[in-house]
This record gives C-alpha cells, structure tokens and sequence, in this order.
C-alpha cells in the first residue's frame, strides 16, 4: 500500500462517534455502518491533509500495536471504506 | 474495523405487470410551477402527533373516503395548520414507470430546487414550498389504488419532514400501548413487528408499521400514523404515550433482550427510518434528534419467537 496517499472523508458521508466508536451513514448507498475504536481513530485522521503513513503512526502510539499488525489492519480497513464509498 | 449494520429497508416491492417499456417522466422545475386544477373544492383536517396536516382541492368523495380511513385522526379544530396540503390533477398517467415483468423496490426519488423539496414516484409528484407552510400533492389517478398509494406515501413523506422539525422520527417500527407505557419494536420488513402486534390481543396497538417519536417536555412519546397502507393496521387511536423502551426485533428459539448502546444503537435507529438512506437526504438532522432520543429512551436487541413470552422480559424494570 502506498502511504503517501491522502485520503478524503466522502462529503455524502454523516457521522457521529460515541465513546471512540463512530457510526456512519451513506445516504447514497442507503447504508448504515459502525467502526471499532481504531476504526473509528482512523476514519478521524482521515482529514485532506494527513497521509496513510501520518494515520499509521497515530494509531501505533494511540493503540500500542506493532507496525506488521496496524498496517495489515489498515489496509484492509481502507479497502473497505473505498469498497464501500466512504472515502476517495 | 468496519460493520455495516443494516442497508436501507424495502419498504414495498413492486410487482411487475404487462406494459409496455416506457422512460421515467422526472418533473423538473417548471413542471413543479405550472398550475394544475384539483380534484373538487372539498377540505380535511388531520391530526398526526403534534402535527397539524390541512387538505384541501378534494372532491366530496375523496374527503368522504378520507374521513372515513382516517377516523381517529380527524382535527377536531380550531387551530392553526402546521401544513396546507393542495391536492391537484397531474394531467400526466405516470411518473416514474415501472418496467414490464419482474419487480422492483418501490422508486421515491427526492430533491431540492432552491428552498422547496420534491418527491415524486410511479404515482404522484409532491413539492413542499420553501415557506413549508404549502405543499402540493399532484396525483396521476382521482381514486383506487394508485391514489391511495401516492396520497399515502407523499403524506408519510411530510410526516417524516416536519416530525424532524419538532426533534422527533419516524421509525419503521410497531407501538403496543401496556399499563399507559408505549413500547416500540422496530427493524425492517419481515423482522415481526406485524407478529408483535398480534400476540398483544388485549393492548392498544398505534402501530404495526411506522411510529411517530415524538419530543415532549417530560419525555418522548409514541404515536401512530393513519398513513400505513391498506396491509397495515389504522391505529385506533391518535394519542400519545410516553415510551418505555425501545426494542430491536431479532427472531430467535429463546427469548431475552440485551442492551444496545452508543454508535451500534444509532445505527439501528437510522438504519430504521424511512426517507432518510435515499439518494439527495441529509442524515445529519435525523441523527442529532436520533441521539437525544438515545439519550433518555433505552434500546435493547429483543430476541423473541412466535408467542406472547416476550411481554415477560420486555416488562422487567
């Protein structure tokens, strides 16, 4: 995966995060999702601005997770949110 | 990470029928702002929750025929509309069209121009002026069916609107009235919400379909809407009652309830409101008032099977 990306919140895209954990809701697609707490840290850091690698390294110090494991996770979890439309 | 909770609900399947492939006819702008005669020049008042619903460009037999499906929820008056509903004649015999031989899920597309809000479908085309004290329902028949589908689905449309306005939702879910206390069970077709009314013989029932949440100082209350098709039940009355709890149907061998919290019990709540997963809504302002509801009325997941021991664990303080 490349890490340099960018990612961008879909602006279709509602959400509201309860105790770490968010629920998203996609009109569009008439769909209704909820994110675990590092989930819903990434879909936070997901701004315009900061980089896969900057969202990365967040969540490693945010969840004391090893990079192998945050960055399997990761990119699954990003496929998903593009599979799905949430981000661009 | 990601769990998509629920997709948007069918609410109605079509049925396909024997005509013959045509374009949808998508009302733009000024379709919506050329004038249209209506059915005749009788009137009614509704009562819906707190919502206050005037129609008006009714012939005598449509009012007739209103009056009688909508007993319970006839204005008493005086008082001032929330809404002045002006019923016309399309002049069109379709809108969206149905395409020949199998089925399709029941198309409401909506939109903005400027300040007002459309809806349209198979049958009518519906507009919501920008002062949204005004709206127009323009049909495509003057009675049977498709009259009272258009007529039905473009009312529950404003119902949902102006329910937003006031803090509350409509949800597709059922209301049982016990011992004064309104519980609502909720989620999409098929879930049991019929089958919860029908085992609660002896309580009042608002609702086997769609729900009015409504915020009152003191609480929520629950109250039924007179717009649920001919399947669904009328309810018998048009009072409200403050909610017990709020249950999400899950069928099940055993019968228990756990309780749902935070991101997961927002999702089922908008993943249960009609009009709101549709290409051109905004759910930000369904969410805010989702989330106060949240805050004073519990949700549980309520595992139940086909018989009345639900009431058991649903009645457990």
């Amino acid at each position: 995966m490349d890490l340099s990306i960018v990612l961008t919140k879909s602006p279709d895209a509602a959400y509201r995060t309860y105790d770490g954990q968010a629920t998203i809701v996609l009109p569009s697609r008439a769909q209704v999702s909820v994110l675990n707490e590092v989930g819903s840290a990434v879909w936070e850091r997901i701004d315009g601005r900061r980089s896969l690698q900057e969202i990365l390294d967040g969540i490693m110090e945010e969840f004391e997770i090893t990079r192998d494991r945050a960055l399997t996770d990761l990119e699954a979890f990003v496929a998903d949110l593009r599979a799905q439309g949430m981000v661009s | 990470m990601l769990d998509t909770v629920s997709r948007g609900l069918v609410a109605e399947r079509m049925t396909g029928q024997d005509r013959p492939i045509r374009t949808d006819f998508n009302p733009d702008a000024s379709w919506f702002a050329s004038p249209r005669p209506t059915f005749g020049r009788s009137a009614l008042a509704l009562r819906i929750g707190p919502l206050r619903f005037a129609l008006e460009g009714l012939s005598d037999r449509q009012r007739d025929r209103f009056a009688g499906q909508y007993l319970p929820f006839l204005d008493p008056g005086p008082g001032t509309p929330d809404l002045t509903l002006r019923m016309t004649r399309a002049g069109v015999d379709a809108f969206l069209v149905q395409q020949a031989g199998g089925s399709e899920v029941y198309r409401m597309p909506a939109r903005r121009d400027g300040e007002a809000r459309r809806w349209w479908s198979y049958e009518f085309a519906g507009t919501l002026a920008g002062d949204r004290r005004h709206a127009e329902l323009a049909l495509v028949e003057e009675e049977g069916a498709r009259f009272d589908r258009g007529s039905e689905n473009f009312l529950r449309a404003l119902t949902a609107e102006f329910i937003l306005e006031r803090g509350g939702l409509l949800l597709h879910g059922a209301a049982v009235v016990r011992r004064g206390r309104a519980y609502v069970f909720f989620g999409p077709s098929g879930s049991g919400k019929t089958t919860v009314t029908r085992l609660s013989p002896a309580d009042l029932v608002l609702s086997d379909d769609l729900t009015l949440l409504v915020r009152e100082e003191g609480g929520y209350r629950a109250a039924g809407i007179p717009f649920g098709m001919a399947h669904h039940h009328v309810p018998d009355s048009n009072e409200a009652f403050p909610i017990a709890g709020m249950h999400r149907l899950v069928q099940s061998m055993d019968v228990r309830r756990e309780r749902v919290t935070g991101a997961a019990a927002m999702a089922e709540v908008i993943a249960s409101l009609p009009f709101v997963l549709q290409e051109g809504e905004d759910p930000r302002s369904p969410m805010e008032n989702a989330a106060r509801l949240l805050a004073e009325v519990p949700l549980w997941r309520l595992h139940f099977r086909e018989d009345d021991a639900f009431w058991g664990v649903v009645e457990e303080h």
